[in-house]
């Protein structure tokens, strides 16, 4: 390092240079480059799953990079662990809150920071703990009693909490000068009235230090940050000014795909004009996820259900096949009667379900194969009245779907694990296709499976479609939404905003769709106050 | 597409895994019984078969039953106060009405009914399995100690005699035959029939096991009641072979049977291992009491080394990856 030559500008703040990390065989971050700027508000934005997760985890010392390297104050940095960071001057709001809610508000507020109030080196000073934290809450300027615990108080409050932690951590308790705030969706669970006092942590952070502020709120990014780097698939895509782009601007670099109509097999997408009602959901309602939701589903049809984070859509998922059962409203299949949706019954009447999470929902990957093809069937096909198990019934129905479904396992004796992420999630859909169902409900079948497994599952889509099968399919990807979809219902804060057609002929535009996901202005503010 | 097929062909190799969990108990079987053969001169008899058999009756019937729980992810603590209180009930029951062998039902239904507390409660309260059957162990033990007064109470049957101690397949007494036939069953319903495979599917993945329908509530009630159930059989069968109810029947079951089952190779996070394992430990558990005994080893440094065992059998079975399993 060459200190002293004068015609150099000065390092930025953080700069990350290269970084590279891989879980197993995905890359999550691919060579990602870019700098934070003193002074600044930084916005990183990417769909899910683009690795901006990873990308905080690095900085923030939870996880180690595979290669490449990470400059604070142009000195190497390499924090071993979260304190570390903490240490150097690194903040964090986790989307998720590490707060102890049955602990008081002053002890989460120094967690882990307990030892800058020792009295004779063994006792904790609780006065002086208590003194700090009231004088960090009255500068954030919440209403909050630093002696209560985190758990008395609501989401928003205990958000609040959160960002005042991260943000003031470092003035108060580590005294480093130029912190680095990461805010990662620190406003998804913000009410209305906390935030000015966020702005104030916001505006403190960046007159000592650097924000960088992740978030799905495109509008707020828009409007916070002075910088935007753009994530998509563990590459850095672009890094823009605020100031000169907008919302539809965003997404696009965000997905930055063409939508290729062959892919989606949209040439076989059926008309479904005519055909009978196979589902009908009338005025599904749970409080706070859900409200009023009423739609049909036809023979044959694809119904795509699209919304941001936390639109409720997952959540009405499980409370249409009845795991999270709704507290009003019905759910009637062809041929049955309408009534509130019950997991096992509705298995019966011809249901299938198959969750967002592969790995903890989805199957029991040190399980055998057969096992897991066997596990929803196993009160009426694979066993008897007296509750004895048909295994070689079962062994040769997981071998018809592993040929079916061209499952490459080879055998039936495998255990799930190891089986890559696409034909595990072919296992999961044998599971429910050896049943014969009339409605698959698939929340996000693609996630976290290689473009080759993708394409195999939208051809199986179709082709179950075409055999009279109807598709609810619940999707982050708004490519896939489009494409495999005939019609599209499109939620926002737990309620359906919108509900378009999508013909083969006539697809909307990604758009279309997505101005109709974000709420506008009004909208997001009235919802945030309830 | 080559590197797909050749990808392939590992997958299906490593389709067999040697599988630490089994050999590894089955070698200390092994090793326990060439040491005390070569140390003990009396251990390697017939007769010392005999009575290594009766011993391990009780725990093998216990530890059958609970098997199924902690294979469902959960523990069952209550297991020797369930034979306690029910031998404690069938001593009273048989001297006041002198009803013989059919003494063997009240002992079952009694033990399904308290299975079905710890059930009820686990399942539909929400409580911790731990916290239940912890609870319930005091209950029982306390209602049981009620009963006989704190002291030992004997009774003279004999159609009782018969069932524990009488040979109808000599040199093996009775109550080891009842144990054989108990956890064959066991085997049976954990390999061959719905409750046994909900039970591994619960254990090793209760939220898949919920989005694929299974009940999974009325599941695990069904597993306490069979734990139950099967250890008020063992109950009555032990205080058939002692002729006696005493304050500390059933004390030892409660380390030994959670020891052996462990031990023998099933995961206390659930989903792996089963009764068909559970023999192993209860093997492994027995002999080490018995062949110890046969050395003059007094009883607290067995207690050490017992426990040592434990430890050490379950520290080298485990891999790696299983560690990060547990909770």
């Amino acid at each position: 390092m060459e200190r002293g030559v004068t015609d150099q500008p000065p390092p930025p703040l953080l700069a990350i240079s290269g970084l590279t990390k891989r879980f197993g065989p995905s890359t999550v971050l691919d060579n990602v480059s870019f700098a934070i700027p003193y002074n600044k508000v930084v916005g990183l934005v990417g769909e899910n799953g683009a690795g901006k997760s990873t990308l905080l985890n690095l900085i923030s010392g939870m996880l180690r990079q595979d290669s490449g390297e990470m400059f604070l104050h142009g000195k190497k940095y390499e924090p071993n662990g979260y304190k570390a960071a903490c240490q150097l001057g690194i903040g964090r709001a986790f989307q998720e809150q590490a707060l102890i809610l049955n602990v008081p508000v002053y002890e989460n507020l120094m967690l882990g920071h307990e030892e800058r109030f020792l009295l004779a080196g063994v006792f904790l000073n609780r006065k002086a703990m208590i003194a700090t934290a009231e004088r960090m809450i009255r500068e954030a300027g919440i209403d909050v009693d630093v002696r209560r615990a985190v758990g008395d108080y609501d989401v928003s409050r205990r958000q609040a909490i959160e960002i005042v932690r991260a943000c003031l951590v470092p003035f108060y308790l580590t005294g480093v000068e130029h912190p680095v705030i990461l805010l990662d969706e620190p406003t998804s669970a913000l009410a209305k009235d906390h935030e000015a006092a966020f702005s104030r942590m916001v505006d403190r952070v960046k007159a000592a230090g650097a924000v960088l502020f992740v978030s799905h709120r495109l509008s707020e990014v828009l409007a916070l940050c002075d910088l935007i780097h753009v994530l998509k698939d563990g590459r850095l895509v672009a890094t823009v000014a605020a100031s000169e782009t907008n919302e539809i601007g965003l997404h696009g670099l965000m997905v930055g795909r063409e939508r290729v109509s062959d892919y989606y097999h949209e040439t076989s997408q059926g008309e479904v004009g005519q055909n009978p009602a196979f589902l009908e959901v009338r005025a599904l309602s749970r409080p706070g996820m859900y409200r009023d939701v009423s739609f049909d589903i036809k023979r044959g049809e694809i119904v795509g259900m699209g919304g941001l984070l936390g639109s409720g859509k997952s959540a009405l998922a499980k409370g249409i096949v009845g795991l999270e059962p709704p507290v009003s409203g019905t759910v009637k299949l062809v041929g049955q009667v309408a009534s509130k949706p019950e997991i096992r019954r509705l298995i019966g009447e011809g249901i299938a379900y198959v969750p967002p999470e592969r790995l903890t929902e989805g199957l029991i990957a040190q399980f055998r194969l057969p096992w897991n093809v066997s596990m929803a069937s196993g009160y009426d096909l694979f066993s008897t009245r007296w509750g004895r198990w048909l295994a070689a019934k079962e062994e040769a129905v997981a071998a018809e779907y592993i040929e079916k479904l061209s499952i490459k396992s080879g055998t039936v004796r495998i255990t799930c694990d190891q089986l890559s992420g696409g034909n595990q999630q072919k296992v999961i859909l044998a599971r429910w296709l050896c049943r014969n169902p009339k409605l698959l409900v698939l929340d996000n079948p693609t996630r976290g499976i290689d473009v080759g497994a993708k394409e195999e599952i939208y051809h199986l889509i179709r082709s179950l479609t075409e055999g009279g099968m109807s598709v609810l399919l619940i999707t982050d990807e708004l490519l896939e939404l489009i494409g495999l979809s005939n019609r599209i219902i499109v939620m926002q804060f737990g309620e359906v905003v919108a509900e378009l057609a999508a013909p083969a002929e006539a697809k909307p535009s990604e758009h279309d769709v997505v101005a109709l996901m974000l709420p506008s202005t009004k909208n997001s503010a009235e919802h945030s106050r309830n | 597409m080559l590197s797909e097929i050749n990808k392939d062909r590992r997958t299906l190799k490593s389709g067999f895994r040697p599988d630490r969990t089994l050999w590894l108990p089955l070698g200390v079987v092994l090793g326990l019984l060439v040491f005390f053969s070569f140390t003990s001169g009396t251990f390697a008899t017939v007769r010392n078969f005999t009575i290594i058999s009766a011993q391990a009756s009780t725990l093998l019937i216990v530890c059958t039953g609970a098997t199924f729980v902690v294979l469902m992810g959960s523990i069952d603590l209550s297991v020797g106060a369930i034979v306690l209180l029910v031998g404690a009930v069938c001593v009273k029951v048989e001297n006041g009405t002198g009803m013989g062998g059919s003494i063997v039902l009240v002992g079952v239904v009694l033990g399904a009914f308290l299975g079905l507390c710890n059930g009820v409660i686990f399942a539909h309260g929400m409580v911790p399995s731990f916290v239940v059957t912890l609870g319930t162990l005091s209950i029982f033990s306390g209602l049981a100690l009620q009963i006989l007064q704190g002291r030992a109470i004997t009774f003279n049957s004999d159609a009782l005699d018969a069932i524990a101690i009488g040979e109808w397949l000599p040199p093996l007494q009775n109550i080891a035959l009842c144990a054989i036939i108990v956890w064959g069953a066991g085997v049976l319903i954990a390999q061959h029939t719905r409750f046994g495979r909900y039970t591994y599917l619960i254990g090793g993945g209760e939220p898949v096991a919920r989005n694929s329908g299974i009940p999974v509530r009325r599941y695990k009630v069904y597993a306490f009641i069979l734990s139950g159930l099967v250890a008020g059989f063992g109950g009555v069968l032990a205080v058939a072979r002692l002729g006696a109810a005493g304050p500390t029947l059933g004390q030892d079951l409660l380390l030994n049977s959670l020891a052996a089952i462990v031990v023998g190779g099933t995961s206390l996070s659930g989903g792996v291992g089963g009764p068909d394992r559970t023999l192993l430990g209860v093997l492994i558990i027995t002999i080490l009491d018995n062949g110890l005994n046969l050395l003059g080893v007094s009883s607290y440094p067995q207690l050490v080394i017992k426990g040592s065992v434990v430890i050490a059998a379950v520290l080298i079975s485990q891999n790696r990856r299983e560690i990060l399993l547990i909770k």
